[in-house]
């Protein structure tokens, strides 16, 4: 049966490359970005919408459930900002707040909705690694990872009786926009600490989405992290 | 747009089919003083989250338009629409007419 995704963050990086790889695999593909989207293909929909805009998401997903299923959503859309905790401006704590967590529980609500009414649906949020290794010099972003997984198991026994299943999904650095501005000896450190030393690799971690997309066995609420920690 | 009874019949099948999925016979016969939340009330809360999502597909279709039932101004209410079938009827009357 075609299956349809929602992927947030779809414009470039992670949340680009897995638009592409669930294209190739059959998928329709809807992606959430804030601009423009360089992305063509029959089966792919762009939309401009902010995450941290609720009437938007709301809206957008709306207008996609009315159309068909959303049978898979990606919470891949997210900022980082590395700083000492005690020099980290509070706007920045709260754009971190707002754009990874708040994003995600706008998305995770509204099509968790459509989901419920089909009774079935797979959620996937995306964490990090620097939440179990509690990284210094990243407060603000590790808090609002942990909302993240802390919404994720919740919202994972709240939704198991109507069929939708909601899992985590977390990396060391990838090699992103997001990761460029921290410097290589601190990425170093942290590939070490998780067992790659090599780092993580854009087609890396989209295998490790895919693999965990397709795997009905692992049980709802799980957070899997691609690291040996 | 919809009538009080055109909001209420709405209601009372969604809870109906809801009643045959769940096992719960009672909610196929439920009227306009069925208690849907609270104490001694038909559902559950995965009910009522499952009674309102599929509420706003079954308003969209009949209607045409996309409402969002609980939203915060639902929540915050000093009688809530969702504590009887006959006020989340009126309250769908309310928000389809917004």
């Amino acid at each position: 049966m075609p299956s349809t995704a929602l992927i947030t963050g779809s414009s470039r990086g992670l949340g680009l490359a897995l638009a592409e790889r669930l294209l190739a695999d059959g998928w329709t593909v809807h992606g959430f970005a804030r601009g423009p989207q360089t992305l063509a293909h029959a089966r792919f929909r762009a939309h401009v919408v902010d995450v941290a805009d609720e009437a938007a998401v709301r809206t957008a997903i709306a207008a996609i459930a009315a159309e068909g299923r959303i049978d898979l959503l990606v919470n891949n859309a997210g900022t980082a900002s590395l700083n000492s905790v005690l020099l980290t401006p509070g706007e920045v704590a709260a754009t971190l707040m707002r754009v990874n967590y708040l994003g995600a529980f706008h998305c995770l609500q509204a099509a968790g909705k459509a989901m419920v009414r089909q009774r079935s649906g797979l959620i996937l949020n995306l964490t990090t690694v620097a939440v179990p290794l509690r990284l210094d010099g990243e407060a603000a972003y590790v808090a609002s990872k942990a909302a993240v997984e802390a919404l994720t198991q919740v919202a994972a026994a709240e939704l198991a009786p109507q069929g939708v299943r909601v899992l985590a999904a977390g990396f060391g650095p990838v090699d992103t926009a997001l990761t460029r501005a921290v410097p290589r000896g601190k990425l170093a450190e942290i590939n070490e600490r998780i067992g790659r030393p090599q780092g993580t690799t854009i087609p890396q971690a989209v295998d490790f989405l895919v693999a965990l997309i397709g795997d009905a066995s692992v049980p709802s609420g799980s957070i899997r992290y691609l690291a040996s920690l | 747009m919809l009538t009080r009874e055109q909001a209420l019949a709405l209601v009372l099948r969604r809870l109906a089919l809801l009643g045959k999925e769940l096992g719960k016979p009672a909610l196929e016969q439920a009227d306009e003083q069925t208690r849907l939340f609270g104490e001694a009330a038909a559902l559950d809360s995965i009910g009522l989250v499952t009674l309102i999502a599929d509420l706003e597909e079954d308003i969209r279709v009949a209607t045409g338009k996309t409402v969002f039932l609980a939203d915060e101004k639902a929540m915050s209410r000093l009688t809530s629409p969702f504590r009887r079938t006959g006020l989340l009827a009126e309250y769908v009357v309310e928000i389809v007419g917004r």
